[in-house]
């Protein structure tokens, strides 16, 4: 699904991310952890097209995600505030988002009820702006932007960020459903060492831009997260 | 002492704010500008006494400069009313460290002391003190009138600051003010209390008897105070900030663009981009100013009306105003959410084409509405529709070019006045040429005397870029694509 070559990206010359080579295959669910500045947001930039990488390239489906715009259609992702549009209400965002991903009218209604448990009420019909909710709110409406649309492949950066509890579980649940059910390729990053844990089963460390461990999920996973970052 | 730190943060907030980052070139051109604008004070200051002996030969000078201040104070206030930002601090900053109250109140309703509008006028008062009061009286007496003055100012600026700060939260104050001012107006209209018979009364009383400086000093005290109390009693972060969350609008159901699929989807956003925030929305509001320039030019030259290269670059504020302030900024504007852009829409040229039909429906509509000036002269329209075909077929065009080389996120959410955010050198050297094309291509003809054919060539310039629109979007969408990444970057750093 998705392969790295070579990447460097230099900021200031300093080298924020240095991976010489990555493969993430169809259906994974790939996760990314890592202190602060590790570089988990620049790899995902750098898949989404939105910074240049010093060297190397990066392929979506085997086609250089530089070359066309191709992957946009199959991938869903939601990394910060940046995309969201918040100065249009919920429902006027994830209409533009259906014309944009060419969805009709039906398929927005089913989005809405499937998400309707997610967003808790919290979400729709408030008569507000994106921009007067608060952050778990902004990110709830971020995260269901990403996965409308049905993609073939998600990339959620710090998703558990700013959720409540029953939120992260039910954000666990559909993140899982995705894996199983879909058969989605998923790239989640984040602090919350056991969420990652629970919904990846390829979990890579990353430190100063480098790959140190990858490694498959199995039960003593969490124990071995928690004694390297210890 | 608190204040001392109080006032250190705010000079470092003041010189790391955005504002300083900007180029070289145009902090030296602002700082020319703000040089020479204090050269001509200065000057005025220095000669204001020849002036008027000049305009009035019969009149005491001081009578009369006292006869003016009064009016000039009436001025002040509604330029501090609409120029002057109100002073804050974050309050919520320091309101849960162990810093008295009221030593946050005092420093906030102070803080207005610094702004420069306060001392501007010192370069006019000083020297006239020193040049006319001084020999007519003493330096003892001249320094009483100065100091008495000077109180006025910051009374006036006190003043100014606490009906801007009741704009948010009671906007009848406001309007007590203005219908005072109104009514002061119609009394000076009908001669029953005379401004300028009460001003030189007062400040002739303060250049004979030092007694009368304790009023400026009430006065001074009496407006610190309301604005003292005012904050102390709001000092409550959700009291002061007034953050309305606001009930969503109707724009959104407009019929007619949804029709237009994808690109109506756009167009869509793009109005509710504009209108529903601050700095957008007021560029809105006052672009039909615009369409006033003609008012301005044209009546000097109803008799002989003539094609001169004045009435190119009114045609081109008239019926490009609009389209020129949109255009210029049509990146930056979606700088809050440009990875959105990049990451979902899978076609740019629709996202760049749906800017070039807004820029396109605001210049058509600039030109219909300006069409009525062909009663002033068929000239006049046959200008401004050549320049509207330049405006739509290159101008445009151009524009778009040049905003792709916006670099810094731009907070719409700030009003319009004085906001240079956003703005870069790039922008007005690249854009240059596009404004003065029209003048070079126009001056040979002109030279030559054949002014109309130049205006007509002008109008083919447009004509062919329309003709080759789709080579041109083409050349500002490989433009974008280029400078995406540099773009993205910078709109996603905060200020």
């Amino acid at each position: 699904m998705i392969q790295a070559n070579n990447i460097t990206k230099v900021y200031h010359s300093e080298t924020v991310l240095d991976i010489p080579e990555i493969t993430i295959r169809q259906n994974e669910s790939f996760g990314l952890v890592g202190n602060n500045g590790a570089g988990k947001t620049t790899f995902f930039r750098l898949i989404l097209d939105l910074i240049r990488a010093n060297s190397g390239n990066i392929t979506s489906k085997s086609i250089d995600v530089r070359s066309t715009n191709d992957w946009k259609n199959y991938t869903g992702s939601y990394l910060d505030q940046n995309f969201l549009i918040d100065f249009l209400s919920p429902e006027e965002y994830f209409e533009f988002l259906a014309e944009v991903h060419g969805l009709s009218k039906g398929d927005l209604a089913e989005f809405y009820a499937e998400y309707d448990e997610f967003f808790a009420g919290e979400i729709l019909e408030k008569n507000k702006y994106i921009r007067d909710l608060s952050n778990g709110n902004k990110q709830k409406v971020g995260i269901a932007s990403a996965l409308m649309f049905k993609p073939d492949l998600v990339i959620l950066d710090e998703p558990f960020n700013g959720l409540d509890p029953s939120t992260q579980i039910r954000l666990i649940k559909i993140l899982n459903k995705l894996k199983t059910e879909d058969g989605v390729t998923l790239l989640v990053s984040s602090h919350d060492l056991s969420h990652v844990t629970e919904v990846c089963d390829r979990i890579v460390i990353l430190e100063k831009g480098k790959v140190v461990t990858d490694l498959a999920t199995n039960e003593n996973t969490l124990k071995e997260l928690e004694s390297y970052f210890a | 002492m608190v204040i001392k730190w109080f006032i250190q943060h705010q000079i470092k907030q003041s010189m790391r704010a955005s504002i300083w980052q900007k180029t070289l070139v145009i902090n030296i051109i602002l700082g020319l500008v703000l040089l020479l604008m204090l050269a001509y004070l200065l000057f005025l200051g220095i000669f204001i006494d020849v002036i008027l002996n000049e305009m009035f030969p019969d009149n005491d000078p001081i009578i009369l400069f006292n006869s003016m201040l009064l009016y000039y104070f009436g001025l002040e206030f509604f330029i501090r009313f609409f120029m002057q930002s109100l002073p804050t601090l974050n309050l919520e900053t320091y309101l849960h460290v162990p810093i008295k109250r009221s030593s946050i109140v005092h420093f906030v309703a102070s803080k207005s002391i610094v702004v420069i509008g306060n001392y501007l006028s010192w370069l006019i008062l000083i020297p006239f003190a020193v040049k006319v009061i001084v020999p007519n009286y003493s330096v003892g007496v001249a320094l009483i009138w100065l100091l008495g003055i000077i109180l006025l100012i910051f009374t006036n600026n006190f003043l100014a600051t606490y009906v801007k700060r009741h704009l948010v939260g009671n906007p009848a104050i406001v309007g007590v003010f203005g219908m005072t001012s109104i009514v002061l107006v119609f009394l000076e209209q009908f001669n029953i209390l005379s401004a300028s018979q009460l001003s030189a009364n007062f400040f002739g009383h303060l250049l004979e008897d030092p007694i009368f400086l304790l009023i400026p000093c009430l006065a001074l005290l009496g407006s610190y105070s309301l604005n003292y109390f005012y904050i102390k009693s709001r000092l409550y972060p959700e009291e002061i900030t007034h953050k309305k969350t606001q009930k969503v609008d109707r724009l959104a159901n407009v019929r007619y663009f949804s029709r237009l699929g994808m690109t109506g989807q756009l167009l869509s956003l793009e109005m509710r981009l504009l209108w529903r925030h601050k700095r957008t929305r007021s560029m809105l509001v006052l672009a039909p100013l615009f369409w006033g320039y003609g008012l301005v030019f044209y009546p000097d030259a109803v008799e002989g009306f003539s094609l001169s290269v004045i009435m190119i670059f009114v045609g081109i504020f008239m019926t490009g105003g609009m389209m020129i302030s949109y255009l210029s900024y049509c990146f930056s504007y979606d700088s809050n959410f440009f990875d959105v852009i990049l990451t979902k829409y899978s076609d740019i040229r629709q996202y760049i084409r749906a800017k070039y039909i807004l820029a396109l429906t605001v210049s058509t509509i600039s030109f219909l509405v300006t069409i009525p000036y062909v009663f002033i002269s068929t000239q006049i329209l046959f200008i401004n529709s050549m320049i509207f075909l330049y405006n739509i077929g290159l101008l445009s065009f151009v524009l778009l070019y040049v905003s792709t080389y916006s670099r810094k996120k731009m907070d719409l959410s700030k009003g319009s006045a004085f906001n240079y955010q956003g703005f870069g050198a790039s922008h007005w050297l690249t854009g240059l040429p596009a404004f003065f094309l029209p003048i070079v291509t126009f001056l040979p003809f002109r030279w030559a005397g054949q002014p109309e054919t130049g205006i007509i060539v002008i109008g083919c310039l447009g004509l062919i870029g329309l003709l080759f629109h789709k080579l041109l979007l083409g050349v500002v969408i490989r433009q974008f694509k280029k400078s995406q990444y540099a773009m993205a970057e910078g709109f996603r750093q905060s200020e």
